[in-house]
């Protein structure tokens, strides 16, 4: 004799699990409360008889509601990371068909100092981007932290999201301790510089501001990763800028691109280009001692290595990649 | 032998200072121990001398040189407007107060330290701050609100002093919020609501200081003074957000904009009168401090970190609730007679 209910549980539904065995999930809920549970332990006990992945993703649910997740000192929240992970692994994938190479010129471990340029008007992409590339092919990946332009930090929604990624705001106090407590940081020396070129200066990389990232490489004995990011600057074209809209926001810029603010919310869909991601040879800086970082020529000489060096890759990548879209 | 210690501590009415007296009565190392106030110690003190005075009033220029204290602690700060008192009042304790204070200092020939437990509002909260402040980095954003000011001018007034007299250990504590089951604070407060307001689409990172680190670390100051500025926080950080799911409390998002009316307007339950702009922003940018000097120099250990302080509060806190939550059983019952019908 055939079950009904059994039958309606593998065919109508794809994941396997029926009315029955979430009536049973409520009913040892119902049990767990009565003793004296709290909802969140209750929960978490009635799910021993759901399937192994529901199991798991309801205990891992309680322990959040609960509060029982790690979340470290600068605020990076793993788990909502990797949570966010799929919606960028999309665009890596389908909409820019990222090419990453020499992801293992990326220190497996200790710190290290992660420099690229900088592109992407309305919204710089080129940070996620090369984490994904490195939590991706690297062969130990690890989660890098990025610098992220201090405005965005007195907004509502994208502070508080940068700051579960692993964004902190751009400034040298925040690159020390980080990279003092081991970690992999990605700056961008171009900054808004970088980000509010026209696109018709596109790859041409802007001044290195005042070479503040050598100075701190400098003093914590980092190595410096120059990363060279082709792809970026096609997403938003930027023709032309509003200043009235940006002093009305406070932003540094408001970009006009060919689809923004035209077409409304639809103009915030990035243009689907091909990318490329490059990371040479890391820089080995431990030969100076850290009081180099006080020799302004010593800092410009680097900075300005650093530099040459990315504004080569690009080319090299540009050449490589061929049309920008196709 | 070497003769006892001789302490006088000001705002001894206060919950820290009184804390901190019935830590050092039991020390017998402390020969005299004195506290000044305008009120007497809500708390039973046992050998410490309640001195009646007015820290505002230049009175104290008497009455300190004749107490011979070797230490002086100075905990009369105000945090925050209490209800039906002005700013005024605030502004005058803080400033006013802390001049006659250091008046009376300059006239104590026999003071050998002086501690004050500040605030780490002088480092402001800014969006886009350093996430952990270290002592030398006070002043990088222009202070905003009126405590912050009082603060700013309180601390170069004890620079001053602290420049002047070299023979005074001057030790500066910059405070970050206290928590504690047992406190009696507006933030704490505010984690006690049954509903918590929070600001739509920020998380700030925040620095809860245990009740108990709190008094912990003042002793220790106490003890051994240490010249210049020492954070008191805890290590490490913890999110708005994930306090609210440690102490079990809703939170309900408000837009940023109309988040410090929204505090006024349950001002009188957080204990705070008018607007509370340190509270607002510190709820919406958060602050950080780095607390490496307080346990390196003054030697001393937080207990809690962080995330441990407001789990200790959240455990000790018997939370009501306000919406009864729908028991699972009825909707159990509920799946189960449609499935099987």
């Amino acid at each position: 004799m055939i079950d009904p209910t059994m039958r309606q549980t593998t065919t109508g539904d794809g994941a396997g699990v029926g009315p029955e065995a979430i009536a049973g999930f409520l009913r040892r809920l119902r049990g767990g409360v009565e003793d004296g549970l709290d909802p969140l332990s209750a929960a978490e006990r009635a799910a021993t008889g759901l399937p192994a992945s529901l199991r798991r993703s309801v205990e891992r649910m309680a322990a959040r509601m609960r509060g029982d997740y790690h979340e470290d000192e600068w605020g990076f929240d793993e788990e909502f990371a990797e949570a966010a992970f799929p919606m960028f692994e999309l665009l890596y994938d389908g909409w820019w068909r990222v090419v990453a190479t020499g992801v293992e010129n990326v220190p497996a471990h200790g710190r290290a100092m992660l420099v690229a340029n900088h592109a992407g008007s309305l919204f710089p992409f080129d940070a996620s981007m090369m984490t994904l590339a490195i939590m991706r092919e690297h062969p130990l990946p690890r989660w890098p932290r990025f610098m992220v332009l201090n405005w965005a930090f007195v907004l509502p929604f994208l502070s508080a999201f940068m700051r579960r990624v692993g964004g902190v705001p751009a400034n040298p106090d925040n690159a020390t301790s980080l990279l003092e407590a081991d970690q992999v940081v990605m700056v961008f020396p171009e900054g808004v510089k970088g980000t509010g070129k026209p696109f018709s200066e596109r790859y041409r990389l802007q001044r290195f501001g005042r070479g503040g990232f050598v100075e701190v490489a400098l003093r914590t004995g980092s190595p410096i990763v120059p990363v060279a990011v082709v792809g970026s600057e096609e997403i938003y074209p930027k023709i032309a800028e509003s200043r009235a809209l940006a002093r009305l926001v406070g932003a540094p810029f408001v970009p006009i691109t060919p689809t923004f603010p035209i077409l409304g919310p639809l103009g915030l869909v990035p243009l689907p280009s091909k990318w490329r991601i490059e990371f040479c040879e890391p820089i080995e800086l431990s030969g100076h001692p850290p009081e180099a970082a006080d020799d302004r020529a010593l800092v410009f000489e680097i900075s300005e290595l650093v530099r040459d060096r990315i504004q080569r890759k690009l080319y090299e990548n540009l050449v490589k990649r061929g049309s920008a879209f196709l | 032998m070497a003769p006892g210690k001789r302490i006088v501590i000001t705002g001894i009415s206060g919950h820290w200072a009184t804390a901190l007296a019935q830590r050092l009565e039991r020390d017998p190392t402390v020969e005299f121990l004195a506290g000044i106030d305008t009120e007497p110690p809500a708390a039973d003190l046992e050998r410490t001398e309640f001195i009646e005075a007015d820290i505002r009033s230049p009175v104290l220029s008497r009455l300190l040189p004749s107490t011979a204290a070797d230490t002086i602690v100075h905990c009369g700060l105000l945090w925050y407007p209490a209800p039906g008192k002005p700013d005024r009042a605030l502004h005058d304790i803080n400033v006013i107060g802390a001049l006659q204070l250091l008046t009376a200092c300059e006239r104590t020939p026999t003071l050998s330290a002086l501690v004050v437990r500040g605030s780490a509002a002088i480092y402001g909260c800014e969006g886009a701050a350093p996430l952990f402040f270290t002592e030398e980095m006070a002043r990088r954003y222009a202070l905003k609100t009126r405590f912050q000011r009082d603060v700013g001018e309180l601390e170069n007034y004890f620079d001053n002093f602290a420049r002047r007299h070299t023979e005074v250990t001057c030790c500066m504590l910059r405070y970050q919020p206290e928590i504690g089951p047992n406190l009696d604070a507006p933030l704490v407060r505010y984690l006690s609501l049954p509903v918590v307001p929070t600001q739509l689409g920020f998380d700030p990172r925040l620095q809860f200081i245990h009740e108990t680190d709190a008094t912990g670390a003042l002793e220790a100051a106490v003890r051994n003074p240490v010249r210049g500025a020492v954070n008191v926080a805890p290590s490490g950080s913890i999110s708005l957000s994930r306090i609210l799911r440690l102490a079990r409390k809703p939170a309900a998002p408000i837009p940023h904009p109309m988040f410090g009316p929204a505090l006024a307007q349950v001002g009188r339950r957080l204990g705070v009168g008018g607007a509370y702009g340190d509270g607002v922003r510190l709820l919406r940018y958060g602050r950080g401090v780095d607390n490496a000097r307080l346990r390196g120099e003054v030697g001393f250990e937080p207990e809690f970190d962080a995330a441990g302080a407001v789990r200790d509060f959240a455990a000790k806190q018997h939370g009501r609730r306000l919406v009864r939550v729908p028991s699972p059983g009825d909707v159990a019952d509920l799946v189960g007679s449609r499935s099987s019908g």
